[in-house]
């Protein structure tokens, strides 16, 4: 190349051809909308601290790694032939691919020269797991460092030696006192900084010096976990086992809530005694009832209706699930897992507050859920056929793959089970099903299922013990049908059904006959129905009835019929709206005074007559309104401050006193909700000094104060800073920030 | 897909198909680990439990071969984690064994040191365990060998014993087998509990129980002690060693409550060696007054909780258990299998009658209208009493001569509960009545006489139920009983189950008062006796005296309307 290597990311960036923009703009889809109207344009907008975030995020170890040794040199800039030096074990091939994808996606810029750019260097906090230099966290290290740490005791050691592996902040342990932990003592002798309350940093220099020749760590190669293979049909036989039992359970909790329907909590979600009733019937542990909730949930099988809207009820797309074939059921499922954004794995749960989290609560969601899904499946869908890693393996992989998403992948081993419940995965392996749904959605689904399932069935077997087998999953209609003249005694591949009183009368209660139930019997069985079956049906249906229940306001009753036959034919009564309900007894819609009103005016002398047989001769009593009970409860009076409220606001005012006292250097104000580059530059300054600023700051209340805060970081537009005055670290938004100056030296020392 | 006879269900309960062509094979396969719940005429139920697990690798069968069982013949696809459930349950029997250590006695050892850490752990089981000798293995002292077996199952590591047994005192028994030799599944069942040590052969009422217990005695070949319901089953015990072994009278002493020798072979009832005097169990010295090389406990599932105790220190000898069933009503299942042992044979009674050892049956329920009078006494009646009241309601008289007259040549038996009624009948049918206050001697006289021919009817109450022997009654007429349990059902269905000398077949009445209590009860009957695979057939009492069909004792088709 003969024209001078480019100076700028700016002027590098037009050095790249086409192609090579496109692939930026492929690979950071963040920048390209709009279209940047330049070069200039877009370099500014590929330093956007979120644009940068979400390029590393999606980078695997090894490339961040190579990355760390850019950030890490002395010198701006490091030739791409130094690489192999300082990674010596990673192979050439490797190197070659992360430096690709880091130019690629311009979080390197340079041809031969590779260069960081100043958003990437923010962006990395500890760039190989290395803390700050020892300047920059204001340290005074000894002068032959290597002595000084030989010098150290066992435990302290082993306190920097863990600091100088993956993480170079820790958490300061709990104990008083200065000298009462390693972490402590290792402070008072300058070895770590303090960098808020809590945590303690280690400084890259003895961090570097620990790591000896590998000042990058271990080589970050991508883990290859050993391998499980089994046969790919032995895994879809039983990747369909679980598909039909999650069907077969899906399909009984739905029947199940269209009979009672769970109640809909003020929260969200289903309450514990809903959930308890349903595991107890689907005779399953209560952790599997929560999993088929939310399984029927995220297919969209159920969801919250009823008149109130206030019960959790079988939605219209049950109805037609159930008609269909069992892939095409499998797959909606299947599916509706895959895309929900729940962690059915959470309900149970303890929250922040210990508070159980209930099934289908809306603190279940988890808007990362479906990526991490899919990427955890993808990982696996990349080995072939009948080949898979067993789940711990693929955490260690996934999280080599994308490390400083690492945190995201709590949920990972729930999620295996959950697909392997589905029949998604079978031990570590995706089935043929899984397969399809991750290529192709449903349809996939469907397809990689089909002719694994069975077809559904459209008889039972009768039995004389008078159970009702369906030897197979059931027709929608027949499934219904049975619902309601047998229950259910066990599930899984088959049915077994039993027919008992209780289930024959409320068939007779639902309408049917017993010549319609003998039908039905003959109808579905294949076997001849039993002799016991038929008694059974004819035995409940004579008993059935023979008590008749109805509503009526009130009576007329006498031992004299011949009276009682004379009102019932007298026109005059006929607004009484009387009838015979047995000799002796006449019944009427009308309430008690009505009818007495009517009679007496056709001529009768009735008398009321009191619920326990009396003639009630006196006037019913006279309306009265329900008092209110005297003495209410009397107005609270309002709480007391207590100790520790009143020295907080003392100490609140105080602060603020201070902070205006202190002598400063010309401050920066603002319009609230404008964060000027003034400002930004100021906090910068001051986080990068040490020095102390004063800040004018509203708060998410709205009330302003004003106070001296040591600054330790800016990023993301929160400043992280100590109140000396107040005692406490915080973290300031930079929006709320109304005016920053610096304070000078001198006004810290006289503190009062 | 495959079309195999096996569907297996969320609750591990697998349903056999039994008209399928492999349905035997199948059933070959599956019995091993699965229990027989219900065998009624199409789908039969078997349930896999953690025991009948447990009892299948006691028996030597791995989980590879029951999870192979499940998947070749089930006709759909059995969900992984079913099958995973299985191998695991299946890996935790035998991670413990109680062992004979030459220096140490007995010993627990494992080979999974976790599983070892866990139960030390456990405060069930610490109390039972001595000196760690090394980090696999812990003294056991003697004394708790039954007790820590129980705990160890109780938290889910049961412990295989092969810490042997005593000898006990050599005795000379030999089966006499002049006339009559073991039937194969008799041989098979003594050959599986000798192989296993200990155990509890399974098998129904009349297919010679008693036979198995003198065979295994053949084998042992020393001091017995036979423990038996009661004084009646203990004496046709006795009968049939005189009659099948080498065994003479002198050398079988009967341990009741009438008499009180210990001899070589001691028969002793459980409710002898419960009796409590002032707090005290009085004859446990029976347990030490042999050296005692096989313990036999008849009807294992009736076998009362003293008895456990007591067992739980007889670990170091032989034990061989029979019964019917190894339904438990009490649900101590888990205790016959930690103290006696496991399952060691199980045939299913459908099988061995169609080889013909035992009776066919056909169970017949009459339906008795109560007449008004009765009605109105049972619907004000208190609800303790409506059963009584109808169940014995005096329409039913009538009925059971009835029934009796269809089979005027065969031995019958009417079966009751309350003593009113049994007494009632005896006067109505002119047949002598056996209850609890009848003597023994009275009893055999009976039971003699019945034998012979020379009583055509008994009128009996429960006592009945249990271990007497009435080869010839080929008809029993149940008319009242004790709320429908099962318990009582196979009891009550042994008794005319046994071979009849020409191959004819048995009938079991049941006389029930329609839309009663008795009915309901009836009910529980009716299923439990469908679930064993009898035929089942409700008649209405009128109908039962179609013209033509009275007095024919081979009736068995469509009343006449």
């Amino acid at each position: 190349m003969s024209s001078p290597a480019p100076a700028t990311l700016a002027s590098w960036l037009r050095t790249r051809s086409d192609e090579q923009l496109g692939a930026l703009l492929a690979a950071r889809p963040d920048v390209a909308r709009p279209a940047p109207s330049d070069v200039v344009a877009l370099a500014s907008r590929l330093a956007v601290p979120v644009s940068v975030d979400r390029a590393l995020d999606e980078l695997d170890a090894a490339t961040l790694q190579v990355l760390d040794v850019v950030l890490l040199a002395d010198t701006d800039g490091v030739d791409a032939a130094d690489l192999p030096a300082a990674l010596p074990e990673v192979p050439d091939e490797v190197l070659a691919a992360a430096v690709d994808q880091l130019t690629t996606r311009a979080l390197l810029w340079g041809d031969d020269v590779l260069h960081a750019p100043e958003p990437v260097r923010r962006a990395v906090r500890y760039p190989a797991g290395l803390g700050r230099r020892a300047v920059e966290l204001r340290l005074t290290l000894p002068a032959d460092l290597p002595v000084a740490l030989a010098e150290l005791p066992a435990e302290e050691r082993e306190v920097l030696e863990r600091l100088a592996g993956d993480r170079p902040v820790g958490h300061l342990p709990d104990t008083d006192g200065p000298g009462s932990s390693p972490a402590r003592r290792l402070l008072q002798r300058g070895l770590l900084a303090r960098i808020d309350a809590l945590n303690v940093e280690l400084p890259r220099e003895i961090g570097l010096l620990l790591r000896g020749p590998r000042p990058f760590g271990p080589p970050r190669v991508r883990p290859e976990p050993p391998g499980l293979e089994r046969d790919p049909a032995v895994v879809d036989r039983q990747a369909a086992g679980a598909a039909m039992e999650a069907i077969g359970r899906v399909g009984e909790l739905l029947t199940l809530l269209e009979e009672e329907p769970a109640g809909l909590l003020r929260s969200g979600g289903v309450g514990v005694r809903d959930q308890k009733r349903l595991a107890r019937t689907l005779k399953v542990p209560e952790p599997e009832a929560a999993w088929l909730l939310e399984l029927a949930f995220a297919a969209g099988l159920l969801d919250v209706g009823g008149p109130h809207r206030d019960e959790w009820l079988p939605t219209r797309t049950f109805d037609l699930w159930r008609e269909q074939e069992l892939p095409d059921r499998w797959a909606t499922l299947a599916a509706g897992w895959l895309a929900a954004v729940r962690l059915p794995s959470l309900a149970g749960q303890r929250d922040v507050a210990g508070k159980a989290v209930n099934a289908l609560s809306p603190d279940l969601v988890r808007h990362t859920a479906p990526a991490i899904r899919r990427s955890a499946l993808s990982a696996l869908a990349e080995y072939p056929p009948g080949c898979g890693v067993a789940p711990d393996d693929l955490v260690a992989l996934l999280r080599w793959r994308t490390p400083r998403r690492a945190d995201r992948l709590a949920p990972v081993p729930d999620l295996l089970a959950e697909a392997a419940r589905l029949g998604i995965v079978v031990g570590g392996v995706l089935s043929a099903g899984g397969r399809g749904l991750l290529a192709t959605g449903e349809d996939g689904a469907a397809t990689g299922m089909r002719g694994l399932l069975p077809d559904p069935v459209d008889h039972v077997l009768a039995q004389p013990d008078l159970s009702l087998v369906a030897p197979g999953p059931l027709v929608a209609e027949l499934a219904d049908t049975l619902a309601v003249v047998a229950d259910v005694e066990s599930s899984g591949g088959a049915t077994v059904f039993r027919v008992s009183e209780g289930s024959v009368r409320r068939a007779l209660d639902a309408g049917w006959s017993a010549t319609d139930l003998h039908d039905f019997f003959t109808r579905a069985s294949r076997t001849p129905v039993p002799q016991a079956l038929d008694y059974l049906v004819d035995d409940v249906a004579r008993q059935h009835g023979r008590l008749r229940v109805g509503a009526i306001e009130s009576y007329v009753r006498s031992d004299d019929h011949g009276l009682l036959s004379q009102v019932l034919n007298d026109r005059r009564t006929a607004a009484a709206e009387l009838r015979r309900l047995a000799p002796g007894v006449l019944v009427s819609g009308l309430g008690a005074d009505e009818v007495l009103t009517v009679l007496r005016e056709a001529g009768y002398a009735p008398a009321g007559e009191s619920p326990g047989g009396t003639v009630l001769t006196r006037p019913p009593a006279r309306p009265r309104a329900a008092g209110r009970r005297p003495g209410g409860s009397a107005p609270q009076a309002p709480r007391p401050l207590t100790g520790d409220e009143l020295a907080a606001t003392v100490r609140e005012v105080r602060a603020g006193d201070a902070a205006l006292a202190a002598r400063r250097g010309e401050a920066v104000r603002q319009v609230p909700g404008v964060t000027t580059a003034g400002t930004l530059e100021l906090l910068t300054r001051a986080v990068r000094e040490g020095v102390p600023v004063w800040l004018g700051y509203v708060d998410a209340q709205g009330s302003g104060s004003q106070r001296v805060v040591q600054p330790v970081s800016l990023a993301g537009g929160f400043l992280q800073g100590y109140d000396e005055r107040r005692g406490e670290s915080r973290t300031f938004a930079v929006h709320r920030i109304t005016s920053v100056a610096l304070v000078e030296d001198d006004d810290l020392a006289p503190s009062s | 897909m495959s079309d195999g006879p096996l569907i297996v269900q969320s609750d591990k309960t697998l349903l056999l198909e039994v008209d399928h062509p492999l349905a035997r094979d199948c059933r070959a396969a599956i019995a091993p680990f699965a229990e027989l719940e219900r065998s009624p005429e199409h789908v039969h139920t078997y349930r896999v439990t953690p025991l009948a697990l447990w009892n299948a690798r006691a028996a030597g069968h791995d989980a590879e071969q029951v999870v192979d069982a499940l998947v070749r013949y089930s006709r759909y696809p059995v969900p992984h984690a079913l099958l995973v459930d299985v191998a695991d349950t299946m890996d935790r029997f035998g991670r413990l064994t109680l062992a004979n250590d030459p220096l140490h006695g007995l010993v627990l050892t494992t080979s999974d040191r976790a599983v070892l850490e866990e139960v030390i752990r456990s405060k069930r089981v610490a109390p039972m365990l001595g000196a760690r000798i090394d980090q696999d293995t812990v003294v056991v002292h003697p004394s708790e060998r039954g007790r820590l077996k129980q705990a160890l199952l109780k938290v889910g590591w049961p412990a295989e014993d092969l810490a042997g047994y005593v000898d006990g005192q050599a005795h000379p028994i030999e089966l006499d087998q002049a006339g009559w030799h073991l039937r194969d599944y008799q041989q098979e069942a003594v050959d599986g509990f000798w192989a296993g040590g200990s155990g509890v052969v399974v098998l129904p009422c009349g297919a010679g129980k008693t036979l198995v217990g003198a065979a295994a005695m053949a084998e042992a070949k020393a001091t017995t002690l036979i423990l038996v319901t009661n004084t009646v089953a203990g004496r046709q015990w006795k009968r049939e060693l005189i009659a099948r072994t080498s065994l003479t009278e002198e050398e079988i002493g009967e341990y009741s409550g009438e008499r009180k020798e210990i001899r070589p072979v001691t028969i002793a009832t459980y409710q002898v060696i419960t009796t409590r005097r002032k707090g005290e169990y009085r004859h446990l010295d029976l347990f030490d007054a042999q050296d005692w090389g096989l313990i036999v406990y008849d009807e294992v599932h009736l076998l009362p909780a003293p008895i456990f105790r007591l067992t739980a220190d007889l670990q170091s000898r032989r034990r061989l258990g029979l019964t019917a069933t190894l339904v438990r009503e009490d649900g101590r299942e888990d205790d016959v299998f930690s103290l006696i042992g496991p399952k060691r044979y199980d045939a299913p009674w459908r099988d061995i009658e169609a080889q013909g050892y035992i009776a066919p049956a056909e169970c017949i329920e009459v339906r008795v209208a109560l007449d008004d009078e009765e009605r109105m006494t049972y619907a004000v009646a208190e609800p303790e009493e409506r059963y009584r009241i109808a169940a014995t309601a005096s329409s039913k008289l009538p009925v059971i001569r009835r029934v009796l007259e269809r089979h005027p040549d065969e031995q019958k038996l009417v079966i009751g509960a309350y003593l009113d009624q049994l007494d009632e009948l005896g006067r109505a049918l002119d047949a002598p009545v056996i209850q609890g206050s009848t003597t023994n001697r009275e009893r055999e006289k009976l039971f003699d006489a019945f034998r012979a021919g020379e009583v055509k009817t008994l009128v009996v109450s429960k006592v009945a139920n249990f271990s007497i022997d009435l080869p010839e009654a080929a008809v029993a007429v149940q008319v009242s009983g004790t709320f429908g349990s099962r318990q009582e059902e196979a009891q009550r269905l042994g008794r005319v189950l046994r071979p009849k000398a020409d191959g004819r077949q048995a009938h079991f009445y049941t006389v029930v008062s329609r839309d009663t209590l008795d009915a309901e009860y009836a009910a529980h009957r009716q299923r439990f006796l469908a679930e064993q695979g009898y035929a089942y057939t409700i008649v209405d009492a009128a109908d039962l005296a179609g013209p033509g069909e009275v007095g024919g004792p081979d009736w068995v088709d469509e009343p006449a309307d």
